[in-house]
């Protein structure tokens, strides 16, 4: 446990302090570490939550999209993290692909001997379909859900929808 | 609700429903299977649902594919399970609706690992939006009445056969062999997205 904790901690306060451009080490995330590790942790941003997995090619195609989209946006106004849904198989794959793709954002590896468990502590209403993206507001509320690969255009306008939320 | 919030919450799902992927009619636990007659893989042959309920205790409907890793993590495990209950009255069926497999390939896939199920191409995807199927390998298994009874996963641990803690989809195979309710009738398929034209 405390070796997690010295893995988590750091990783926690340099959630949002990623410089764009370069990928973070990924950390490990049980679904009871979600809403205190990415959602309360944002600090008032709008926050944007991918989760992925290497096997999932429309996730692979996706993540471009979504750092073009991202980049449009301050990052006053908005943290994009990642998680990975590998499972420990695969997931020594995650930061190869986040290395070779120089994907930006902070990643996150789905620590969990049951998906399911965490797919229903991240939001009960997912079904488990990758990708899937959740924007959530200021104050932490889910303002879009996209189910499904997604347009360099559907993700900014889910941001734009989650800014406008809380304005 | 204040006219700014509902115009916002409104705007959301719009966004969320135009982004979202085809999500057809759903089958829910105890409804009525949709029938189907769709071509075996390997030789064209109708294959139809109504038929092999009047000649089965139940229809274990599994849509798969052949190029998923996830699908084919179970590749060994759906073949024992075909296998072990057919002999106890339960048919198996393959569907696979992605349109980036064709035929050909799906029947050597099937062949390649054992099934000894029938696996039949589901075009247009039809079959995959009748039962509301979204991945693979996504599980649903029906009494002879054609009645959902379990929808889901195979079970939780697709590294390892071997350190599975949750059979769900055993489970309800066993609890309905043996004439009680399905312990878990419903869990989240975890796969890959079914690759709809």
């Amino acid at each position: 446990m405390r070796a997690v904790q010295r893995l988590l901690l750091p990783a926690a306060l340099t959630l949002f302090a990623a410089p764009r451009g370069a990928a973070e080490p990924v950390k490990l995330l049980r679904p009871d570490q979600y809403r205190s590790r990415i959602v309360a942790a944002k600090k008032g941003r709008i926050l944007l939550v991918n989760f992925w997995a290497t096997w999932c090619v429309p996730c692979r195609e996706e993540m471009p999209k979504l750092a073009a989209a991202a980049r449009a946006f301050s990052s006053k106004d908005l943290a994009v993290v990642l998680v990975a849904t590998d499972t420990p198989k695969t997931s020594r794959e995650v930061p190869t692909f986040l290395s070779e793709t120089k994907v930006p954002f902070v990643c996150w590896q789905v620590r969990s001997a049951d998906p399911q468990l965490f797919i229903d502590a991240v939001d009960r209403s997912w079904d488990g379909t990758l990708p899937y993206t959740l924007v959530y507001d200021r104050k932490g509320d889910v303002a879009v859900r996209l189910a499904g690969a997604q347009t360099e255009a559907s993700i900014t306008d889910a941001i734009r929808i989650a800014i406008g939320a809380t304005r | 609700m204040s006219p700014t919030r509902s115009v916002v919450v409104a705007a959301a799902l719009a966004a969320a429903l135009l982004a979202a992927p085809a999500r057809a009619a759903e089958l829910k636990i105890g409804g009525t299977a949709p029938d189907f007659t769709l071509p075996a893989a390997n030789d064209g042959q109708p294959v139809t649902l109504q038929r092999l309920l009047t000649t089965n205790k139940g229809v274990a409907v599994l849509f798969i594919a052949t190029k998923c890793p996830v699908s084919n993590a179970y590749n060994e495990r759906m073949a024992a399970l075909a296998k072990e209950y057919a002999a106890k009255g339960i048919a198996f069926v393959g569907i696979n609706s992605n349109k980036t497999e064709p035929a050909a390939e799906t029947a050597e896939h099937a062949k390649k690992h054992g099934f000894s199920f029938v696996v039949v191409k589901d075009p247009g995807n039809k079959v995959a939006d009748a039962y509301g199927a979204q991945k693979t390998p996504e599980v649903f298994l029906l009494n002879a009445a054609g009645q959902l009874i379990y929808h889901g996963r195979i079970d939780e641990n697709q590294d390892d056969a071997k350190a599975v803690r949750s059979p769900d989809f055993k489970n309800a195979l066993d609890a309905f062999l043996a004439g009680k309710p399905v312990p878990v009738a419903e869990t989240k398929a975890f796969g890959c997205t079914i690759k709809r034209v």
